[in-house]
This record gives C-alpha cells, sequence and structure tokens, in this order.
C-alpha cells in the first residue's frame, strides 16, 4: 500500500512522538548527571548542558556505597537468570514436549502463579528465610527473583519449544539419543533465542525488584541497587546531581546488556506471545 | 537377516481405528513401496516400523526379532522424512556423525563412513556447511546420507522426494535405485505416487483405509490387479471402468453385454459368476486404440482431447452414455462432439465382479496370476 | 492391550516429571507453602513478625471487611489497574500500528522502544520526580515556556493529580512492553488478506476496520488481561512516589497491605488483606487462563 505524503509525515510524526517521549526523559538525566548543581536546579531548564562537571558522579562512587550496592546486584541478577534459565529450560521440554499426566493441569496452575501479589507472601517468606537463616544474604534474594521470574519464563519457553518440528527430535532418537540427550544436543541449541530471552528477561526482573531486597536484606553491605539508591536519596533529601548521577549509572549494566541480546528478547517476547 | 515382518497390526488414536488389521511378510533385501491414497494409514504403518509410533495390537518384527515394545534407537533402522529433519544448528557432517557419535564409535571410524556416505551422495563439498545453505535436493542427500551411515537392517522413507520439483525426483528415484543396488539393504518407502511406486519397487503394498488392498511385484499389480480399487490406483492415466450385465460365463470365457460395447466375450475365468448379474470391465486407456480392425469396437463421440506430445488423451462419450478415455499414440485432433472409432482387444480386458474383486485373466501378455492379500 | 503402550510411555512419564520436579518444588516451598502459611497467619492475632498468636477464627476477615479503609484502597485498586488498561493499551496500540510499518528507523525502535521498561523502577521513581518537582524539574518549565500553564502543577500534591501522574508514570512505563507483543500480534496477520483488500479496493481505513481489528482482538484481550494482573500488583513505584499519598490518595490495596503488617503492626490483619487480594487475583486469572489457554488447544 502506498502511502501518500501525507501519511509518511503522520508516520513520521508518530514515530517522532514515541521516540521523544521514551528517550527525553533519560537525555534529560543522563545530561543533567553532568551539569552542575546549579544548572541542574535553576528555573530554566537546558536541553544541552552548559556546564559540565563529574562532581556527581565522583560523590556517588566515593563517599556513598553505591559500588557495593551494584557488585550486589549484579550478583543477585546473574544467579537468578541462570538458575532461571535452566528450571525454565527442563519445565519447558517437560511440559511442552513429553507426555505425561496432568501436564496440561500443572502449567495452567504455573500460570496462574503469575497472579500472586508479591505482598501476600512477603511475611511469610520473610519466616522462612529467617528460619533459614538466610536474612540479608543475597541468597535469598535470588531465590526470590527466580521464583517471580518462573511463571513467565516458562510461558515464554512455550512458543519456542513448540516451534522445533517434532521430525527432528525423532530423528534424533532413531538416531539413537537418550532423552537427555536430545534435549541439550538437540533442543538446546534450536531454542537458544528463546534462553536469550528468558535470560534477559529474569535479569531485568531481578535487577529492578525493590520490596523483597528491602525487606529481607538489612545491612548495607548487602543492599542491592534499588534499595541502596532509595536509602541515599532519602538520606541526601534534595541532592538531585547525586540522584541523576545514581540514576545513569543504574541504567547502564541493563542497556548494555540490551544492546547485545536485546534483539533476541524482544524476538523472544513476540514469539511467546504467540498463543 | 533384515526382514521385517508385521502380524495382525492394528493402530487406534483415541477411537479412530487407522489400521485394522494389516499382515505383512518383507524379505531381506527388498525394496518394498507402501503406496496409496491420502488417510490410507501407509505412514502410520511404516513409523510403527521404526518404533514411533506404538502398536495398538499385533506385533512387529525385525530380523526375526520381536520389537514391538522396542525403542525406536534399539531397533537399528533409520528413516528419512518427508521433511528431512537435519539438524538445524550442526553441519553437513555433524548431521551424518550424530548417530555414530551416540553409537559411541570411534572418531576415525566415524570420520570414514561419514566421508564415504559424502563421497557415494556427491555431497563432499557441503559437509562444513549447516543445513540452511542448502538447496532442497542437496539437504535431500543429507537426510539420505544420515540414512546410510549406520549399518541398520532396514531403511525407512517416509515420502522423501515430495519436496523436490519434478527434474529433481526424477534424479533422486535413480540415487535410490542405484543405492539399493549398491547397498543391497531392505527399504521399505512410503508414497502417495504410484509412478514412484511402480519404478523403484520390487514389490509394493497397496493400501487402503487402514487394509491392504494387495502385495505384488509392479507387474502383478499392473496385469492382474486384484480388486477395482488396486486397479484404478496403479496406471495412469486411470483405468476405464465399464458396467456391464453377465450373458453366460465358464472357467475359460466369459460374455458380457452393454448399452457401450454390445456384446463382448473375454477369455477371463469366469467360474462363479452368474448370468444377469453386474460385472466391472476394465481397460487401460494405453489399451484402447483409434479404429482399429477386430476386437471390441466403440463408437464415441470426442468430449475432451489433450495433446501430450508423445500421445494425445482422448476422453470419449460412448453409446451408453459412459466415458471412456484413450491414450493414442502421436498427434491426434478432433472437434469435440466429431464421432470417432475406438477399439481395444478381449485380451487386454480386466474383469471384476459385484464386489470389485477380479476374475483371472487366461492370455494376459505377462501370464500368471493375480496374488491378493488382506482381509 | 494397553499395558504395552505403557512402558515406554511410563518412561517418558518419568523422565518429564524428573525434569519439571525442581520448578515444582521450587514453586511449591516459594510460592505454594508461603501462601498457605499466610492465610494461616491471617486467622491468628499475630501483631509483630515473629511473635506467635492465637486462632481468632475469621475476626480479622470481619474487621478488614468492614473497614472502610479497605475499600477505599481496594476501590483505589480498581482505578488504578482500569486506568493502567486503558491508558498502556491505547499507547500500545498507536505504537504498535506504527512500529508495525516500513519506515527508515522503525528496525532500532521496535528493539529500543522497551527501554522504559528494562529500566529498574528506582531509576524512573528518580527520573519523574526530578522531572516532575516543582522546583528544577523540565515539565514545569517547558510547559510554562510553551505557555500550556502559568505556574508551576505540583503534580503530587492532589488526590486526583497524584493518582492520575502515577497511572501516566506506569503506563509510560508499561506500555512498550504490551506495544512489542501487539505488534508481534499486527506481524503475524498475512499480508495476503491486506494485498487482497487492495486489488478490491477496499481503503485503508476500511482494511484496519475489517482486516487488523478483528483480528486483533485475541491479542488484546490476551495483552489485556496479563496488563491488569500485573497492574494490580505494583507496588514500588507507588511507594517510592507517593508512600501512597497524598492523604492516602493513592494508597492502593497492596500499599495498604504493606503499611499494615510494617507500620501498623498489624501482621494478621495484612495476611487477611492480602489472602483476599489473592482470590480475587486467582479468580480473575483461572477465568481469563480458560479462555486463553482452552484444553483442546495446547499442544
Amino acid at each position: 500500500m502506498r502511502r501518500g505524503i501525507v501519511g509518511n509525515l503522520l508516520l513520521a510524526g508518530g514515530l517522532g512522538f514515541i521516540a521523544v517521549i521514551v528517550l527525553l526523559p533519560f537525555w534529560w538525566v543522563i545530561s543533567s548527571s553532568i551539569k552542575q548543581t546549579s544548572e541542574i536546579i535553576s528555573i530554566t531548564p537546558t536541553m544541552v548542558p552548559h556546564s559540565f562537571t563529574l562532581a556527581h558522579f565522583d560523590k556517588l562512587l566515593r563517599s556513598s556505597d553505591f559500588p557495593r550496592f551494584l557488585a550486589n546486584s549484579l550478583i543477585v541478577a546473574a544467579g537468578a537468570m541462570a538458575i532461571t534459565v535452566v528450571l525454565a529450560a527442563l519445565a519447558g521440554y517437560a511440559f511442552f514436549r513429553l507426555k505425561f499426566p496432568g501436564q496440561g493441569l500443572l502449567y495452567r496452575l504455573i500460570l496462574v502463579g503469575y497472579a500472586f501479589p508479591g505482598i501476600v507472601v512477603l511475611v511469610p517468606l520473610y519466616g522462612m528465610m529467617s528460619a533459614a537463616h538466610l536474612i540479608d544474604s543475597l541468597l535469598a534474594l535470588i531465590i526470590i527473583d527466580v521464583t517471580f521470574a518462573l511463571p513467565f519464563a516458562i510461558w515464554m519457553m512455550r512458543a519456542f519449544l513448540v516451534a522445533v518440528p517434532s521430525e527432528v527430535e525423532e530423528a534424533a532418537r532413531l538416531d539413537g539419543a537418550s532423552h537427555m540427550t536430545v534435549l541439550t544436543r538437540i533442543i538446546v541449541p534450536m531454542i537458544a533465542p528463546g534462553l536469550a530471552s528468558v535470560a534477559i528477561f529474569a535479569f531485568v526482573s531481578s535487577w529492578t525488584e525493590y520490596l523483597f531486597a528491602s525487606v529481607l536484606i538489612q545491612s548495607d553491605a548487602h543492599k542491592t541497587l534499588p534499595v541502596g539508591l532509595a536509602g541515599i536519596i532519602g538520606q541526601y533529601q534534595v541532592d538531585w546531581g547525586l540522584m541523576l548521577a545514581g540514576a545513569t549509572l543504574t541504567t547502564v549494566p541493563v542497556v548494555i546488556l540490551f544492546a547485545f541480546i536485546g534483539r533476541y528478547f524482544v524476538t523472544g517476547l513476540t514469539t511467546g506471545a504467540v498463543k | 537377516m533384515a526382514s521385517v515382518s508385521l502380524k495382525d497390526i492394528h493402530k487406534s488414536f483415541g477411537r479412530t481405528e487407522v489400521i485394522k488389521g494389516v499382515d505383512l511378510e518383507i524379505a531381506d533385501g527388498d525394496f518394498v513401496v507402501l503406496v496409496g491414497p491420502s488417510g490410507c494409514g501407509k505412514s502410520t504403518l511404516l513409523r510403527m516400523i521404526a518404533g514411533l509410533e506404538d502398536v495398538t495390537a499385533g506385533e512387529v518384527f525385525i530380523g526375526g526379532r520381536q520389537v514391538t515394545e522396542v525403542a525406536p534407537g534399539d531397533r537399528n533402522v533409520s528413516m528419512v522424512f518427508q521433511s528431512y529433519a537435519l539438524y538445524p544448528h550442526m553441519s553437513v557432517y555433524e548431521n551424518l556423525a550424530f548417530a555414530l557419535r551416540m553409537a559411541r564409535m570411534k572418531q576415525a571410524e566415524i570420520d570414514r563412513r561419514v566421508r564415504d556416505a559424502a563421497r557415494i551422495l556427491h555431497i563432499e563439498e557441503f559437509l562444513d556447511r549447516k543445513p540452511a545453505k542448502l538447496s532442497g535436493g542437496q539437504r535431500q542427500r543429507v537426510a539420505l546420507g544420515r540414512a546410510i551411515v549406520r549399518d541398520v537392517e532396514v531403511l525407512l522413507f517416509d515420502e522423501p522426494l515430495s519436496n523436490l520439483d519434478a527434474a529433481l525426483r526424477v534424479e533422486m528415484r535413480l540415487e535410490l535405485m542405484n543405492l539399493h543396488e549398491r547397498m543391497k539393504r531392505t527399504m521399505i518407502y512410503v508414497t502417495h505416487d504410484q509412478v514412484e511406486a511402480m519404478t523403484l519397487a520390487d514389490k509394493i503394498v497397496v493400501l487402503e483405509a487402514g487394509l491392504v488392498r494387495q502385495v505384488g511385484s509392479p507387474t502383478e499389480l499392473y496385469e492382474h490387479p486384484a480388486n477395482t480399487f488396486v486397479a484404478g490406483f496403479i496406471g495412469s492415466p486411470r483405468m476405464n471402468f465399464m458396467k456391464a450385465e453377465v450373458v453366460e460365463a465358464s472357467a475359460s470365457r466369459v460374455r458380457v453385454q452393454s448399452a457401450d460395447i454390445g456384446t463382448a466375450e473375454l477369455p477371463i475365468d469366469g467360474a462363479g459368476l452368474q448370468a444377469g448379474t453386474e460385472v466391472t470391465i476394465g481397460i487401460r486407456p494405453e489399451d484402447v486404440d483409434l479404429g482399429g480392425e477386430g476386437g471390441i469396437r466403440i463408437e464415441a463421440t470426442v468430449e475432451f482431447i489433450e495433446y501430450l506430445g508423445r500421445e494425445t488423451s482422448l476422453e470419449g462419450r460412448m453409446k451408453g452414455g459412459h466415458s471412456i478415455t484413450a491414450l493414442i499414440e502421436g498427434k491426434f485432433s478432433a472437434d469435440r462432439g466429431a464421432a470417432v472409432s475406438l477399439s481395444f482387444q478381449p485380451q487386454s480386458c480386466h474383469l471384476f465382479d459385484t464386489r470389485g474383486n477380479a476374475c483371472r485373466r487366461l492370455l494376459s501378455p505377462a501370464g500368471g496370476s493375480p496374488v491378493a492379500v488382506g482381509r | 492391550m494397553r499395558h504395552r503402550r505403557s512402558r515406554r510411555a511410563r518412561r517418558e512419564a518419568l523422565f518429564a516429571w524428573l525434569l519439571g520436579a525442581p520448578v515444582i518444588l521450587w514453586l511449591g516451598a516459594t510460592l505454594v507453602y508461603p501462601l498457605v502459611a499466610s492465610m494461616i497467619y491471617s486467622v491468628e492475632n499475630i501483631r509483630i513478625i515473629g511473635s506467635p498468636g492465637a486462632f481468632v477464627g475469621l475476626s480479622n476477615y470481619v474487621a478488614i471487611l468492614t473497614d472502610p479503609d479497605f475499600w477505599m484502597a481496594f476501590l483505589r485498586s480498581l482505578i488504578w489497574v482500569v486506568g493502567n488498561s486503558v491508558a498502556q493499551v491505547f499507547l500500545a496500540f498507536i505504537s504498535a500500528l506504527i512500529l508495525a510499518q516500513a519506515f527508515p528507523g522503525v528496525r532500532i525502535a521496535r528493539i529500543w522502544i522497551i527501554l522504559t521498561w528494562i529500566v529498574p523502577t528506582i531509576v524512573i521513581v528518580i527520573v519523574w520526580r526530578w522531572l516532575l518537582s516543582t522546583s528544577g524539574g523540565m515539565i514545569n518549565p517547558l510547559l510554562m515556556e510553551l505557555g500550556i500553564i502559568d505556574s508551576p502543577i505540583g503534580f503530587f500534591s492532589t488526590s486526583v493529580s497524584a493518582m492520575a501522574t502515577l497511572v501516566l508514570i506506569n503506563s509510560w512505563r508499561w506500555f512498550p512492553f504490551i506495544a512489542v507483543m501487539l505488534l508481534a500480534g499486527i506481524q503475524r496477520i498475512p499480508g495476503d488478506l491486506y494485498e487482497a483488500a487492495t486489488v478490491d479496493g477496499v481503503s485503508g481505513f476500511q482494511q484496519f476496520r475489517h482486516i487488523t481489528m478483528p483480528l486483533l482482538q485475541p491479542t488484546i484481550f490476551v495483552l489485556t488481561i496479563i496488563g491488569t494482573l500485573l497492574s494490580f500488583n505494583v507496588f514500588d513505584i507507588v511507594w517510592l512516589l507517593t508512600g501512597g499519598g497524598p492523604a492516602d490518595a493513592t494508597t492502593t490495596l497492596p500499599i495498604l497491605i504493606y503499611r499494615t503488617a510494617f507500620k501498623g503492626y498489624r501482621l494478621s490483619e495484612a495476611a487477611a488483606m492480602s489472602v483476599v487480594a489473592t482470590v480475587v487475583l486467582m479468580g480473575f486469572a483461572l477465568l481469563a487462563v480458560r479462555t486463553l489457554a482452552p484444553s483442546r488447544e495446547d499442544k
């Protein structure tokens, strides 16, 4: 269908508008994090920085626990990512390519797990972690993050797993491969994009998690980024520069991750939406 | 010993029975083709031999061994799938080597076999490529290669040529025949294309709706089809069927009459046929000639002419109102509605009783008699 | 005859259970068990975490179901959910339509539009708290410069504006997620349909109305359900931006539960509230799942 000039203009305008509302806030934050405080809080906002200073970053990295928080978040997110991918792949294969009684029911039950408000299980989980002496440990967070990522992760895996032609599996079995071998040497390579999507999803979900991190972690040494940053902001109530620097640096890891495998995640999300 | 034996096989999917009792004996080294229309159960039968489908009842034997409960990987069979089912993330070499690796063969041996197979199938230059970078014909060869690298007793083929264009299909048919010549292994081949069946097979098994309608060599099936289904399925264009009435019948001849042909006497064993009963005469289009002296003569009006180069297909309407198709050598043209004289020889005729079963032909060119198996 | 099938099928079933077991055990321990524990708390009278409580039957439930604060919070949650669903689906739909076109830059846009979703909530909070602040932010000066307003708006100062602002911020955050999936739905519509329509002389708008919309309906439905479930449970963005204020104007149910448990030291009551919330959500989810994943179609 050919679009006229008007159509093209509208489209360009629409695309531009979306780009603006998504990117502009971030541009403002990032560009302002290198402005001097006076410019940040001035009445007339500036699109392009007029001043330049790295003082905010300096303060952030040196006089606060930010680096520590960053490290903690990385550990938790990486751990949650790894475990979620493995569990989701295994369960996905079981639910969607093998036959056993009750699999439909089980799958639907897991989907329902989606609906759980985190609040419901907050206190009992606190109690459980307490009993297991896991309070204030990163492991507890990893466990929780996996729990909340799994239902959606399995749902995402479904489309990828269902897309593998059964004949390829049959050929492998005829070739003498055991179920496990089929899974590891045939299925897994073929669903690699799906695994990448699940990985990103788990990482991002964990990276952003606030509620449980705030309740389960007590010492500053183990705080993750969202909680730590919120704490810093609370501390220095109106230190905008510090806040903006913090926001900038917290965004960086996910953006980097996304630059590399973002493509797969979007594909995974969209393929996962095949229903 | 790589014989295959199916005993009283039944298969149901849920409540639907798709295989209704099949017995089959396949000898070592045979090239057997399972053929039939869509839904007849030929693929299902093949998959049951492979172990990819469970049998609902009955037993499967391979090489004299009972394998009904045995996993596919342990049956010592290999299969070429219609969609080739190549491992997309592995190179051609790895695709060929996979089964051998599963069998824990030594690398040197694996390498030798893979390269041998690649050489036979002319795919050596592709060994490093992934399937996505190959053409359909090349992928086909890799699928074949995967089947032959192993020392299997039986090779199974599930409509492997269906996805190829006509020219490639002819080429691959030749390759398959060469392969069989060379390797002398038992091959079981499924197709819906009766031309493929006729050219490739030592023995053809014709299936309809879950039952075997006839087993025999291509010649047997062509000359002595056991029933109207097989007669109509084998041979292209399709055999002409005409209803007629028995005037009198004996063990050496049958006299029939119908509005289309008048009265005719056929050299067919009609013992058991009652006068007055309805029978079906079968005559293949290639046996129907223009004009001609002697034999059975038919006056028809031209309905449809298709010039095919080497021959012309003519469809005419007979006096009794039914159609007849003739395959005439060379070029023949006529206007629609023009009158034309056709004829065919009595000894070229087939005769089928009211239930569609064939009566024995006495003077057919190849001699012999129909061999029918099935219920 | 039947037992023949079982042997191999049984082995496969066993293997499947083995693979699925880790997930089932994991979720059982970390989701099901705590839920049950929560239900137990809700019928006791625990005030502080860790302290024991006695069985009190359904008195907690009675207390909350007769408490206007609870119902207000529930109502606010409903407003929150509806507001989010509408805003997100609306924004997502327009975006998806735009992203579905072939246009320079659209391919990158399809990937990076999701930026607002992958960024941690805390960053979103910082971003918007700063942008919307009355002293030094970007939005107020921008609006004043464009002549739209005369004096800075306190986005979080009145109950209506606070809720509206939160809804918009949360929608800004989530709409790309929905948009991307909606886009997939659009792209799955075979191009042939549009070509056939064009040849038949059907206008662009008509094509949209009669091809795109009907075929997209199921996807929109699915996404609305998912969006609803996700929105209901949102805690952090509300807590960090307004803390439930001003004057409880944005105290949705999750906020109320949190406050009741951790600030009000009425743990059992909070548990009762969360059980009620779960029941409502589960009911909704079960209904949705039955519509979305009917038994015959799977596999």
